[in-house]
């Protein structure tokens, strides 16, 4: 773990770190990687992923429609948006 | 130097169902802006998403269409990245479990068949639309699409030039819309790919570096993109040089590939289980029931016009290529009983009106119940095949049935013998010349008094009748 590595990580999730604390924060990450590393140290060749704790399968919900579309207030709540469309900063192609 | 191409397919079909993957708000298309959204597809925080299975079923149809292995426990992954039409800040995808993994399609080259084989097809939500052009210093976001249910199928990189590519999209098409499983509308975005090309000295095993030429969404596009990217690469490599790994898209007004910016920096999408849904169980009762369900294929629809209506192999082959046309044609059949007839104006007729007007028949103003009707006017001999031509003319721009064009327009064919006995011999005592001419051996002539019928009768005499009473008279 360095501190570009750490960068990279936080600018994949969008997330600001003081630059004071990115010691810290590297240590942090260690340890925690450390633990995981000696989770992977477990023979685990002959089980099945578990993919969910739970015992159940999915919700499903029939192909019927049933639209409860609340146009004005989902624009409204947006940072920025006009009568039709969200807007965001011009993303360009 | 030879160079030898290598290019692999993700097709993106649109599965045709009425709702969302992951909610019940509508898919139609065209809907007025952000209308087609609930609590789920905006990605509001709290709301949890159900599975549609309908969308499962159909995937499930392209899978066994395919042969290839049905996962019967299916798991979704989280794909994370962020762009503004992406509400939840990551994709709902299959990453490690996929519904279809494997199988082949075979695709009609110019004088053979050649067998790519498929590596996976996943279930995946499609992400919302973004407009860049319309306000000034923003991009417009329109979440209808947002969560509409795709299916990626990726193809092995077994696809050796444009040509073979196309050819594989064309498959996919017919094959996506005769399963119902799409509606196949490419200018909707209904079906469309990413292709990933590389090029590598011939004779070499290892592959090139690849570039991926994003969303191209025509059969014309994906022939162009491809042909454009394999000389600029070969380019490239001829020059010395490398050729970079990177996404790119294809510009048609321009006719070229150049490199996509915003996704390139950091691609790395940290793929991991969605917690928020829990496995997929399909059952062998729900498998079964797919198999007993299954719609008929163009090979077989095309072995069943030739063994049970007696269509030639070639009408049977056109016939059946075309889902639309297939329907229209087998509800047809049910109202007519001249088969050869009805598979040659759809071959002939219909097909040259279709193709003039750039639609697909359900767009046109024919039914199957007219036109079957049409064939049987021209069967019984009520009219005449020419003047089933202006009839079906008619049809086309009035949407009126044949028999209503034949009685408002005063078209019914003159069969009675003794009328056009009565008109045949109007002819022969008004032309004596022409008369003697043929009986003294100018055999051509007989087509100058059958003119003559029909311009008196206005085409409506039955052609046959006048022929034979005709020869008869000119004894």
């Amino acid at each position: 773990m360095d501190q570009e590595t750490v960068s990279t990580i936080c600018y994949l999730a969008r997330l600001e770190i003081d630059k004071n604390k990115s010691k810290k924060i590297i240590q942090d990450l260690e340890t925690i990687i450390e633990l995981i590393g000696s989770l992977q140290t477990i023979d685990t060749s002959s089980i099945d992923p578990l993919y969910s704790p739970l015992e159940m399968t999915a919700l499903t919900h029939e192909d019927i429609e049933n639209s409860d579309n609340k146009k004005e207030k989902f624009l409204e709540n947006a940072a920025l948006s006009n009568e039709d469309y969200f807007l965001v900063p011009r993303v360009v192609e | 130097m030879s160079w030898e191409t290598v290019i692999g397919l993700e097709t993106h079909v649109q599965l045709s169902t009425k709702t969302k993957l992951f909610s019940r708000a509508s898919t139609a298309f065209g809907a007025s802006p952000n209308t087609n959204v609930n609590l789920i597809d905006c990605g509001l925080p709290g709301v949890l998403p159900s599975v549609n299975k309908e969308a499962f079923y159909k995937a499930i149809r392209f899978g066994m269409a395919v042969n290839a292995q049905i996962n019967q426990t299916s798991i979704f992954d989280r794909k994370n990245y962020f762009y503004a039409d992406l509400p939840k800040g990551y994709q709902i995808t299959q990453m490690d479990l996929p519904i279809v993994l494997g199988g082949s399609i075979d695709i009609q080259l110019e004088e053979s068949v050649k067998t790519i084989n498929i590596t996976r097809a996943h279930l995946e939500e499609d992400a919302g639309k973004s407009i860049h052009d319309e306000y000034d210093g923003f991009s417009a976001i329109d979440l209808n699409r947002a969560g509409t249910p795709l299916l990626e199928i990726v193809s092995e990189p077994e696809i050796s030039n444009a040509k073979e590519a196309v050819a594989y999209m064309k498959a996919m098409h017919q094959l996506v819309t005769y399963l119902d499983v799409s509606d196949g509308n490419m200018a909707q975005g209904s079906l469309r790919c990413d292709a990933n090309v590389s090029i590598r000295k011939k004779g070499v095993k290892e592959l090139g570096t690849r570039t991926e030429i994003k969303n191209i969404n025509s059969f014309k596009f994906i022939e162009k993109a491809i042909n454009f990217e394999i000389k600029r690469q070969i380019k490239i490599l001829e020059d010395g040089e490398k050729v970079t790994q990177e996404t790119r898209l294809y510009d048609s007004s321009k006719d070229e590939t150049r490199p996509m910016r915003s996704k390139e920096f950091a691609n790395d999408y940290r793929y991991f289980p969605e917690p928020d849904l829990l496995p997929v169980i399909i059952s062998d009762q729900e498998i079964q029931k797919i198999r007993d369900e299954f719609p008929e294929l163009p090979k077989e629809k095309e072995a069943r016009y030739q063994r049970e209506l007696g269509l030639s192999e070639y009408d049977s082959q056109i016939i059946s290529s075309s889902k639309s046309m297939a329907d229209f044609f087998d509800a047809s059949v049910e109202k007519t009983k001249n088969y050869p007839l009805l598979s040659n104006w759809l071959i002939g007729e219909i097909s040259a009106y279709l193709n003039k007007e750039q639609i697909e028949i359900h767009e046109s103003k024919l039914t199957a119940d007219k036109v079957a009707m049409l064939i049987n006017r021209i069967d019984d001999q009520t009219i005449s095949g020419k003047i089933g031509k202006s009839i079906f003319e008619e049809m086309c721009l009035s949407g009126c049935t044949p028999d209503e064009i034949i009685e408002s327009q005063g078209l019914k064919q003159i069969s009675d013998d003794g009328a056009i006995e009565e008109i045949i011999m109007t002819v022969i005592n008004e032309n004596p010349s022409q008369v003697e001419a043929y009986l003294g051996g100018k055999d051509k002539l007989f087509g100058f008094f059958v003119g003559q019928v029909m311009k008196l009768t206005e085409g409506k005499a039955n052609p046959k009748a006048v022929n034979s009473i005709l020869k008869e008279k000119l004894k």
